[in-house]
């Protein structure tokens, strides 16, 4: 095919700039007009594969220069609050991210909350740590008394994937509004499980399509749960929480009750702390319950944060 | 034992299952240091080409830093597409280096095209395994192989930011010539890091 694609390039054209493409030495517009061509031409075009594959041997040929340490502090911060970021754009397209100093003022999860429903989330986001705050605020949560910013950002990265990753297929879905109140429950957790000595939680349903939820437990036993498609409770229902550890005996850690149907976050204290401790949710006639009713709606087993 | 028990009613969430599902079984899957490991492997790699290009620690930091969170946010989408990560990596921290030399201001997001190189431009898996075992001998002695013309013409462009237009104005050459010794010189040092095939085999 030698004609020109959407009055673009021809084929000779295209292989005439290889060498410059594959190199970056064309201006913009003709780097754009390859590609065009390349995504839409029939045609082999070898000649970018092979003049390409010498081009990391350049890269090879420059002095080994070393990175300083601070940099991936730096990255993994900035991955943190690019994160942040996204929750708090309600939506809309992330910004760009700037270098969070290192010196961020201390805990500040956003609250921006478009619609609430019932209880204000700042106000009941106070116990793990929260501050109030009028705008959709992405400020790196920071613990002031905890491990130092580069171990609390390896930690937070680890667990961050899960959001960005899920952050990820709400962006591309379109989706990422109604997601959000869950969203920033999970950033509250995060806050836990950025501290030293933390376990996550991943709480799962038994099947397809039941309640999924995330949790941290801190080194001092407090765990931060939240769950998402929880069906609404009627009457007395609640649903209790259970730790179950090494023995095997579940222990009941507190109820709740959901009201409008979604998302739930609850806070409970006085966890064993090892890994492989497994948090679970049943639904139960009423509070007070000692023993778990069956089914299990959502369960999940701890694993070191870090 | 219980205690601060907090419901805690919210918007209704009516994300599709499967989406959130699929991201917490990655993380299940270990994959949440995904971004560290990246980091680690490709740092000193990343940092020189950038160094090289930039001549400016900080400028380099910047631009090793923003690539590698580009990576990050688009990891899913070139996860999609089947090439080297390390060439991948290496085209972003490139073109970002260059970006930041050439004073333009940097795009916050990379466009697609540029994330998912089309896949004639994507280096067969051969190739990227034996790059991989090329060591410092094999690298030296392939720019050896290029002239001095046309190691000017490539480094101007690759490491000095400059367009071919630029490159035959700066080395007062006529652009064809400059195409040529581009051209020329790339395929001899394909030559000699690879003697044994004088063809990419499409893979």
């Amino acid at each position: 095919m030698t004609d020109p694609i959407d009055g673009g390039m021809t084929c000779d054209e295209v292989r005439d700039l290889a060498a410059p493409f594959v190199l970056g030495a064309l201006d913009p517009d003709e780097m754009d007009a390859v590609r065009g061509h390349l995504a839409s031409c029939a045609e082999p075009h070898p000649e970018f594969a092979e003049l390409g594959s010498v081009v990391p041997v350049l890269a090879a040929s420059v002095p080994q220069v070393e990175p300083p340490p601070a940099l991936k502090d730096r990255l993994l911060a900035a991955a943190a609050a690019d994160l942040a970021a996204r929750r708090g754009a309600s939506g809309a397209t992330a910004p760009s991210v700037s270098v969070p100093s290192v010196a961020a003022p201390p805990v500040s999860v956003p609250v921006a909350t478009p619609t609430p429903v019932g209880t204000p989330p700042a106000a009941a986001l106070t116990p793990i740590g929260a501050v109030p705050d009028p705008e959709p605020v992405v400020v790196m949560p920071r613990r002031s008394t905890g491990p130092s910013v580069g171990t609390w950002a390896m930690r937070i990265a680890a667990v961050l994937a899960i959001v960005v990753l899920g952050g990820w297929n709400l962006l591309l879905q379109g989706q990422l509004s109604t997601a959000q109140s869950y969203e920033q429950a999970v950033s509250a957790i995060l806050d836990v499980a950025g501290q030293d000595g933390s376990l996550t939680v991943l709480l799962t349903a038994e099947g397809d399509g039941g309640p999924t939820g995330l949790a941290a437990v801190s080194a001092s036993g407090d765990v931060t749960l939240a769950m998402r498609d929880l069906p609404v409770t009627t009457g007395t229902q609640v649903y209790q929480a259970w730790v179950i550890a090494a023995d095997g005996v579940p222990v009941p850690l507190g109820d709740f009750q959901v009201m409008s149907p979604g998302t739930a976050f609850f806070t409970g204290d006085g966890l064993p702390t090892e890994p492989g401790i497994v948090l679970a949710l049943t639904l139960e006639p009423g509070p007070g319950a000692t023993v778990p009713t069956l089914p299990i709606v959502s369960l999940g087993t701890a694993t070191a944060a870090g | 034992m219980s205690e601060t028990i907090r419901p805690l009613p919210l918007r209704v969430a009516t994300v599709a299952d499967d989406a959130d599902r699929s991201c917490l079984m990655r993380i299940a899957a270990g994959g949440s240091d995904a971004l560290d490991e990246l980091y680690e492997r490709y740092k000193t790699m990343a940092y020189s080409i950038a160094y090289r290009i930039t001549n400016d620690a900080t400028l380099a930091e910047d631009v090793v830093q923003d690539a590698f969170l580009g990576a990050w946010r688009n990891a899913e989408r070139y996860v999609a597409g089947k090439g080297s990560v390390k060439t991948w990596l290496l085209s972003i921290v490139h073109h970002r280096a260059i970006d930041a030399v050439r004073r333009r201001k940097p795009t916050t997001e990379l466009p697609d095209v540029e994330l998912v190189p089309p896949a004639q431009f994507q280096v067969p898996d051969v190739w990227a395994e034996v790059a991989a075992e090329l060591d410092a001998d094999d690298v030296r002695r392939a720019m050896a192989t290029l002239s001095d013309v046309q190691r000017e013409a490539i480094e101007l462009a690759y490491f000095g930011g400059l367009t071919q237009q630029e490159v035959a104005d700066r080395t007062n050459t006529p652009l064809g010539t400059v195409k040529s010794r581009m051209r020329l010189g790339l395929m001899a040092m394909r030559r000699v890091l690879t003697p044994d095939e004088h063809e990419v085999e499409p893979s």
